[in-house]
């Protein structure tokens, strides 16, 4: 098979590596002849990452991109090597967990070499007094989890790629679960990390709880998506897993309603573990078969935890709801979300209809996020092609929300579906700018938002771009992403 | 499916669709209408095009649980990744007639059939089944792999999956052969692999002599149920051997087949009806048997186990736990022991993971194999327990496989039957 035949998108100034055999037979005196692959058969395996778009362009056989070299490294040591060796030689390096990334964030843009961190998959250590665990960051987020339930904890981190993410992914990504209204994002549940710098340094965060220690420099670390370093290890924390589960939900007339009862709800320090806000659309979609939420908007929440502590933000969540117009669903809606929240099947049935479609996170303060909502529909709505614009909101706070929007639609004949996918992207994110908010919330940056980074960050971008050369001065580490306009230049050096 | 039970399928759409403008429900309709032909192979084929497709773009959502891939640690193998080659091979993008391609048609082959996925897939297929209709269009385009022939021609030269009949081997490992006067109560159907354990299997015959069971084991007639010829997908082979079977059968009277080996038991049920071979006569597996016999109290376990059996974990077999559905028969036989003590792992009863034996896996690539017993032993070990029972020849084999040398000694994997018989 010629892997020629299949199309790359990204295809411009992929590095030319011309001593390949060489370079492969250096990487088998770093990890061992059976961890390295210039096999066909595993460089198509990393041709993309879970970005929906790739998914019509795998079913006509094209690659988003195509690495040279796979690599499974069996410790810390070993990557130091690899990055050594890749800074010698100038070749990039694109560290992958489990592929589940949505904004292109592990695709192999200028081919180089992909270190698979599966095999960093071990937990070391559950430290029950200090309610920790210390994990390699390749497991996967399921395994993880089950472990801990088995033991009698959670991470309280649960994010719909649970089963297909990884917890280095989560730390790349900078990453937040459906129950993080009460256990917090990433960002909250690392305390400690090790580190491999892109020249080979490995650096150490201590698991710390809390400190006044200067700039706190592993929060650089924590969203980079590998652009930085790549995150071999870390410490978590987890909890006892909850002894009561109160499941409400409550259908409103508006949108504006949902979000008043919400926001009273937080600004009472209530924090129920769920909170998620279905638009109309969504309401219809997913809980067609509630009589009381016909043409509302269905918001389900679970309370979790210390049965007391359950019972009094049972309460105040239903007062706080009935005043704003709710009306009382039961346990049935949140029931169903329970049994559909990890059954994806959007991404296999709408690629062989040629229907470009994704999903976009956002952030808004509680004043925007109305306007940043209608927006979105309403720019949305006039994009040519484009068949569908809905948004639940899935993350709060006291000051604002995370809202996440779908799209779907046809390209239409003059434009190709990764255009129309494009106009779709930039179509909302100006809008939510426009708005006041921030671009992504929960799946990091990748190619699909490098270009908008400059608005979002104005000019303390400068600041991230110097920091990257001065970390990465080869620009070898995960390159094309955050820094750079991908989309648009194609440029490996264009932040340099 | 026609468009218009598609669009039923897909009702939360049809508002979409009908707000659309003319172009945009024109080109959508068109692509609706297209679909065949822009992503089908052309011509005949026996891929489940579909579902493959399904698979292929789903974000591997039963990735934790494939037990090949937590054995390799490499994209490569994950499922949704060989959905999509197998994808790639049926619709032409890879030629299987390439040598150059080996890899890729190995690749189909590269599963334990454990079914994990099944139970975490929201469309509720396994891969393993997707697999195989790739394997049919592989086979009806000449490109079945080499150890896939060699399996077929072992079977087809001795009737079992080694190179002499290994049914024939009873008297030198001690096993009683009780040939049928055709009027048995029960036929003890013994597994082809199960003959490499001769204590299993002498361990059952005399739990059901002491149950006062008419039995027959029938090994000088015996052949394969035939499963591995299932998994390559030979057919009409496998017709051949579930003719032979039900003949054999038949000439026993017994009202149940009792196997000590979970794929005989899908094999002689599941996989000989979808050939259109229907046998008459009730097949289980035999711990199902012995609960029964135990329930009865036609079977009495006494208070008198060593010290050094009372403590066990379980091993449930993938093919008993998932597709048997019988995750309680040696849970009861045990709780029936007095002083036994059970020791789950995490992963147990229906999530229980594969010994990497099953399936077709570690025909082509053993140390794959190896592998996933070597995790599933860690798993085990986790518990604490040096003693796992089981019931079932692929598991004994694959997990002895994944025991190091230097823990031969300490760890024992016994058949449920073998530490049963300790207190009869």
């Amino acid at each position: 098979m010629n892997l020629e035949k299949f199309e790359i998108i990204y295809k411009e100034n992929r590095i030319e590596i011309k001593n390949k055999q060489d370079i492969k037979e250096k990487l088998i005196e770093i990890v061992g002849d059976g961890n390295v692959s210039i096999d066909k058969i595993d460089l198509l395996a990393y041709s993309r990452d879970s970005t929906l778009i790739t998914l019509n362009w795998t079913i006509q056989g094209i690659n988003a991109g195509l690495p040279d070299f796979v690599v499974l490294p069996e410790n810390t040591v070993q990557i130091s090597e690899i990055l050594r060796l890749a800074n010698n030689e100038k070749i990039p390096v694109i560290p992958y967990g489990e592929g589940s990334g949505v904004v292109g964030g592990a695709i192999p843009i200028y081919g180089g070499i992909i270190v698979d961190m599966k095999k960093f998959n071990k937990i070391l250590e559950i430290n029950d007094m200090d309610l920790t665990v210390t994990v390699e960051t390749g497991i996967n987020g399921m395994n993880l989890e089950r472990y801990l339930n088995a033991k009698g904890y959670t991470s309280g981190h649960i994010p719909q790629s649970l089963y297909t993410s990884s917890l280095g992914g989560w730390i790349a990504h900078r990453a937040a679960g459906q129950f993080s209204t009460k256990y917090g994002k990433i960002e909250d549940i690392v305390l400690g990390m090790e580190v491999v710098l892109p020249q080979g340094s490995i650096i150490n965060f201590k698991p710390i709880v809390r400190a006044s220690t200067g700039p706190q420099l592993n929060k650089l670390f924590i969203g980079a998506e590998g652009t930085l370093g790549i995150v071999t290890k870390a410490t978590l924390k987890i909890w006892p897993f909850p002894e009561k589960r109160a499941l409400i939900s409550y259908a409103f007339p508006t949108i504006e309603d949902s979000f008043n009862a919400t926001r009273e709800i937080m600004r009472e320090h209530i924090f129920p573990a769920v909170i998620r806000i279905y638009d109309q659309f969504e309401t219809e979609r997913h809980f067609v078969d509630i009589e009381q939420a016909k043409d509302k908007v269905m918001v389900v929440f679970v309370c979790e935890g210390n049965i007391k502590l359950v019972e009094l933000e049972e309460t105040i969540t239903k007062e706080k709801c009935e005043s704003n117009k709710g009306i009382n669903c039961g346990e049935h809606p949140v029931e169903h979300w329970f049994e559909t929240r990890f059954r994806v099947t959007e991404t296999s049935t709408m690629p062989p209809y040629k229907i470009v479609f994704d999903t976009l996170e956002i952030a808004s303060s509680w004043m925007n996020a109305p306007t940043i909502y209608h927006n979105v529909i309403d720019s949305m709505n006039k994009v040519k092609g484009n068949l569908m614009i809905t948004a639940h909101v899935s993350h709060f706070y006291p000051n604002g929300v995370g809202i996440y929007f779908s799209f779907g639609g046809v390209p239409p004949k003059e434009k190709s579906d990764l255009e129309f996918y494009q106009e779709c992207w930039n179509t909302t994110i100006k809008a939510v700018l426009d708005g006041g908010g921030s671009i992504a919330h929960h799946h990091g940056i990748g190619i699909n938002r490098s270009h908008w980074m400059e608005d979002e960050w104005g000019n303390s971008m400068k600041v991230m771009r110097d920091l990257k050369k001065l970390l990465d001065p080869n620009n070898i580490l995960n390159p094309g992403k955050i820094y750079v306009n991908t989309w648009k230049r194609g440029d490996i050096n264009g932040c340099l | 499916m026609g468009v218009f039970e598609t669009l039923k399928k897909y009702k939360w759409l049809i508002p979409l669709i009908e707000k659309a403008d003319r172009i945009t429900k024109s080109t959508l309709m068109k692509n609706f209408r297209l679909k065949k032909k822009n992503f089908y192979p052309e011509g005949e084929f026996k891929a489940d095009i579909d579902n493959l497709i399904k698979c292929m773009l789903c974000p591997n959502m039963c990735r934790f649980d494939c037990g090949t891939l937590q054995a390799s640690n490499t994209e490569s193998m994950s499922p949704a990744y060989k959905a999509r080659i197998g994808y790639y091979l049926s619709v032409g993008k890879i030629d299987p007639t390439q040598p150059e391609n080996k890899q890729f048609i190995d690749l189909m082959y590269k599963c334990t059939n454990e079914e994990n996925c099944k139970v975490w897939c929201p469309f509720e297929f396994s891969v393993v089944s997707l697999l195989e209709t790739v394997r049919d269009d592989l086979n009806d385009k000449n490109s079945m792999p080499d150890y896939c022939k060699d399996q077929i021609k072992k079977l087809k030269n001795t009737g079992t999956i080694e190179d002499y009949n290994i049914f024939k081997t009873y008297e030198e490992k001690g096993i009683e052969n009780i040939e049928t006067d055709g009027n048995d109560e029960v036929f003890y159907y013994i597994g082809c692999e199960m003959m490499k354990f001769p204590n299993v299997v002498k361990a059952n015959i005399e739990l059901l002599k002491k149950a006062g069971i008419k039995f027959s084991t029938n090994l000088d007639k015996r052949v394969c149920c035939g499963a591995p010829i299932l998994n390559i997908r030979d057919l009409e082979t496998g017709n051949k051997f579930a003719q032979d079977n039900i003949g054999l059968i038949k000439k026993t009277g017994a009202n149940i087949i009792v196997s000590d080996c979970p794929g005989c038991v899908i094999a002689l049920t599941r996989r000989y009806e979808i050939l259109g071979v229907n046998i008459e006569t009730k097949v289980i597996h035999i711990v199902e048997f012995i609960k029964d016999l135990i329930e009865k109290e036609e079977l009495k376990p006494l208070n008198n186990m060593p010290k050094e059996f009372t403590q066990v974990t379980i091993h449930d077999p993938c093919l008993m736990a998932r597709n048997l559905k019988d995750t309680t028969s040696m849970r009861t036989i045990l709780k029936a022991i007095p002083n036994i003590e059970i020791f789950d792992p995490i992963y147990n009863k229906e999530y229980t993971h594969c010994c990497g034996w099953s399936g077709t896996a570690h025909w082509v690539d053993q140390e794959l194999a190896i592998r996933e017993a070597s995790n599933r032993i860690d798993e085990l070990k986790q518990t604490g327990v040096n003693l796992i029972i089981t019931a079932c020849p692929l598991c004994e084999l694959g997990l002895t496989y994944g025991l190091q040398d230097n823990e031969k000694e300490k760890y024992k994997i016994l058949d449920i039957s073998e530490l049963l018989l300790k207190v009869i």
